[in-house]
């Protein structure tokens, strides 16, 4: 228990620091929200409104102390203020928009890119220079190296326009009205296949050989030939041996993609039209809208952060010498 | 690897059974825009806020101004307002309104309304984003059909904004605490699609007004948004059929649209945008000297930007740099000037006339022998203008002026032009009722402000003085005959000082499919601009379209 508070000390200062940086980064860009919005609507809005603008969002006034002070403020009463780019929407209500199918499509993903490609990892291992050893690595290490953008664009394409097998946008159908029933969970789960597949295929490479590879170094260890030589199942050997242990570093890096799994997949988003963080991501970062910008990277950090907490958590559950390694 | 396709198989099958493949849209009578770029609707009606903050339909169908321009015959089109007259003086603008319009909700629409609406904006800044309280000194009503502006000074040019400017019902708008802040999620407008039926993160829908004061208009059963990030979404639902009225930028459209259904499809790209120019900074050297601004226009291949940069969808531009935009008050003298014909010798004799001689490397130096190696501003991303960049900069370097291309992210870019910390720069120019606007961005002393304080307009710090007394001059006078004259001269005093290089005039974008509806402007139709991104214009559309083979409605709208 004293590990776990240990660890949430440090959490608690890393994400001081984290708030601080939140709010110094955005306004360390060139330009301002207001000539931004400017130029977005080239020419067609009235150069006295820049002005206007700039006096509406109280950017000329306070200073960088001031505007820090009522940040904080708003932090931890929850409020994250109201958007600029979609002025006067509230920050809340932006992110809205996006949080849930984020969390569902990247998330769901990358729970079972990891979950899969870790197990493909195990199998490959086991059975060297067997079919999966020989074929799988080698061929998503290939889908991989292709550019995300253009092979969600040739599914899109192909599966998508050339044979209509799965819709063209969005996370469901135009005409259904979004709800607990089967009916529209089905349309959501259709909708979602083409994003989801094309993430889970070209991030499943990293998983399938990383796992390969630390099962291979583990099961040349003592203990797995103690096991055999016990006469363990091979299967028992297999996971509750040798797998428990070469899942440790995998862990790691799984709890730093489940934490930014709230930054979203920007490019699925775009090219199969998917409601998500990533594109409202950009879109406060090209309107400088700061307190989009800090909204979201508030709710990644502090994700990362938890995700982070949760990794160390299960690492001390995986390796009972973590904890107590004083 | 089979767990793996059995699940992907049951989550297709499963989803199969529920819905089966997403067909094209139903014919139910609801167009399908798209227009607007998004990736998950945000709900704001607000038509008050600064252009873009709310939905497109909010000033395009929802709420009405008092008189719309019509780009294409050049005439304003009586809407909520029957006419307009000044004072003897100039000095009093005086609204006729219609009678007989009624709000969505059913109330009658007053001079009222009109009056208080301009209220709100001399009480909220923001919601003044066109300056009209720069202008005007007092709006009442007189009895229930009439308007009063007082201008505090006279300024002919400000009755566009006034003019243009989206009406909000007093009734419903004086119990909102900050209008500010609202977000109008229930919009009560005079508009012809003012009920919200629909509204998700990925499409929203808008019913007909029921109270809409065009007897039999509109015929439309309704307007469908689906949200598209990016051009290339928007692009394939169009071409699949999701889509029936556009505003995107297509690439070979023939190719892509047209020819997919020729009898259906097709698109309208009238040069009516900005046209847009490659703006050297006039405040650093030597670009103050007239003689090396015309020899760089000179020195630019526009056939080539055209063709290269903008698919052939446009024409290079004239010594006026005035768009199609602005066809009526064209200067055909003024027009004709050759320093923006293509002509590599005749740059390099005005180069060499300037005193710029070239060094050892064929690069020219500055009297003192600074050699002339800028930096082209551009926008990463707006592919079109990086194309035209580098055109322009391979042109510039046969004249021995060593340009380079910068991409910058949008806000730098904006920033670098509006501080003036820039050589070159390409982007666009002033728009509006008349080349008023566009002459004032380009030549005005009164908007020229030191380097490093950031100018909304005239990046290029030009100022003349002649022009600044014409545009002075067109402000006070609402004679057509006088007005042409001046802007006659206006033209004249831009080809004569080239403030800065007219590249070429902006296309509109617009396509539709006339599979299931009809009405549309065209190049053979042409009453008004067929893209929706015309500002009010698109409600002279909005009221015309309907479903196919319905029978005409006598219009009250069109005089």
């Amino acid at each position: 228990m004293g590990y776990a508070l240990r660890r949430l000390g440090f959490y608690l200062f890393a994400a001081i620091a984290s708030i601080t940086l939140n709010f110094l980064l955005p306004r360390l860009m060139p330009g301002d929200p207001a000539s931004a919005m400017f130029a977005r609507f080239q020419g067609q809005m009235q150069p006295e409104a820049m002005v206007a603008l700039r006096e509406s969002f109280g950017l000329n006034e306070s200073s960088l102390l001031a505007q820090y002070g009522s940040y904080l403020k708003h932090v931890l009463t929850g409020d994250l203020g109201r958007s600029i780019a979609y002025y006067p929407t509230p920050v809340s209500e932006v992110i809205g928009t996006g949080l849930v199918w984020t969390l569902a499509l990247t998330g769901v993903a990358v729970v079972l890119s990891f979950a899969l490609g870790s197990l493909l990892g195990v199998l490959a291992a086991w059975r060297r220079s067997g079919w999966i050893d020989s074929v799988l690595p080698p061929l998503f290490a290939f889908i991989g190296a292709f550019p995300y953008f253009w092979l969600a664009m040739l599914a899109l394409f192909v599966l998508g326009f050339q044979l209509g097998w799965f819709p063209l946008r969005h996370a469901y159908s135009y005409d259904i009205e979004p709800a607990f029933t089967a009916a529209f969970v089905a349309d959501a789960a259709y909708h979602a296949v083409l994003p989801a597949t094309t993430i889970v295929l070209a991030t499943i490479g990293g998983w399938v050989l990383g796992m390969r590879n630390n099962m291979i170094s583990v099961m040349g260890s003592d203990y797995i030939t103690m096991a055999r030589a016990k006469g363990l199942t091979p299967r028992r050997v297999m996971l509750r041996y040798a797998a428990r242990n070469a899942l440790l570093p995998g862990v790691t890096s799984f709890g730093m993609a489940l934490g930014f799994v709230l930054s979203g997949s920007l490019l699925s988003e775009i090219v199969f039209s998917y409601p998500g963080m990533g594109y409202l991501l950009v879109q406060a970062v090209r309107g400088q809208d700061y307190p989009l910008m800090q909204g979201l990277f508030l709710m990644i950090t502090l994700s990362v952060l938890a995700a982070n907490w949760l990794v160390d958590l299960a690492y001390a559950w995986l390796d009972p010498r973590t904890s107590s390694n004083e | 690897m089979r767990r793996w396709s059995a699940i992907l198989g049951a989550i297709a099958l499963g989803g199969v059974a529920g819905c089966p493949a997403e067909q094209p849209p139903v014919p139910d009578g609801v167009l399908s825009v798209s227009v607007e770029q998004t990736s998950a609707w945000v709900r704001n009606f607000n038509p008050l806020l600064p252009a873009g903050s709310a939905r497109w339909p909010t000033r395009h169908g929802i709420y009405e101004p008092m008189m719309i321009f019509n780009g294409v015959t050049g005439r304003w089109v009586p809407w909520l307002a029957l006419r307009s007259s000044w004072s003897d003086d100039l000095r009093v603008l005086r609204f006729d309104l219609r009678p007989g319009v009624s709000w969505s909700d059913g109330a009658p629409f007053t001079a009222d309304d009109v009056v208080f609406t301009f209220e709100l904006l001399r009480k909220q800044r923001l919601f003044d984003g066109n300056g009209v309280w720069g202008f005007l000194e007092s709006v009442r009503a007189l009895g229930a059909h009439s308007v009063e502006l007082r201008f505090s000074r006279v300024f002919v040019p400000g009755f566009d904004s006034v003019a243009l400017q989206p009406i909000v019902p007093k009734h419903i708008w004086e119990g909102v605490p900050d209008p500010m802040t609202f977000t109008n999620p229930v919009p009560v407008g005079t508009g012809p699609f003012t009920e919200v039926r629909v509204f998700r993160n990925q499409v929203y829908e808008l019913g007909p007004n029921p109270h809409y004061w065009q007897p039999g208009k509109p015929g439309l059963k309704g307007l469908r948004f689906l949200a598209f990030p990016s051009n290339d979404q928007a692009n394939l639902a169009l071409i699949e059929g999701s889509v029936d009225w556009g505003g995107n930028f297509v690439p070979a459209i023939e190719r892509t649209y047209v020819d997919r259904a020729p009898e259906d499809n097709h698109y309208w790209f009238p040069l009516f945008g900005s046209t847009v120019f490659l703006y050297p900074n006039t405040a650093r050297e030597p670009f103050g000297d007239p003689r090396v601004r015309k020899a760089l226009g000179m020195a630019i291949d526009r056939n080539k930007v055209v063709e290269v940069a903008m698919y052939g969808y446009t024409r290079p531009a004239d010594s006026t740099g005035l768009s199609d935009a602005f066809s009526s008050w064209r200067n055909p003298e003024a027009a004709s000037r050759d320093w923006v014909t293509f002509d590599v010798a005749r740059a390099n004799a005005l180069l060499d006339e300037a005193g710029l001689p070239r060094g050892e490397d064929g690069v020219r130096r500055t009297a003192s022998g600074k050699p002339l190696r800028f930096d082209i501003q551009v926008v990463s991303g707006w592919s079109d203008w990086v194309r035209a960049g580098q055109v322009i900069a391979r042109g510039l370097s046969d004249v021995g002026v060593d340009a380079k291309l910068r991409l910058y992210d949008m806000g730098a870019w904006i920033d670098h032009l509006q501080r003036g910390d820039f050589d070159m720069a390409v982007s666009w120019s002033g728009e509006g009722s008349t080349p008023y606007r566009f002459y004032k961005w380009m030549m005005s002393t009164e908007l020229v402000l030191p380097l490093g304080e950031p100018a909304p307009t005239n990046w290029h710090r030009f100022g003349d003085a002649r022009a600044t007394e014409l545009l002075r001059a067109f402000e006070r006078t609402n004679e057509p005959a006088e007005q042409h004259r001046i802007m006659g001269e206006l033209q004249a005093r831009f080809a004569e000082t080239a403030p800065a290089i007219p590249l070429f005039p902006s296309p509109m974008w617009g396509a539709y499919s006339t599979h299931q509806f009809e009405g549309f402007p065209s190049a053979e139709a042409p009453y008004a601009k067929l893209t929706p991104n015309a500002g009010e214009e698109s409600l002279l559309v909005l009221v015309e379209l309907k479903p196919k083979g319905t029978a005409a409605t006598p219009g009250a709208g069109e005089k």
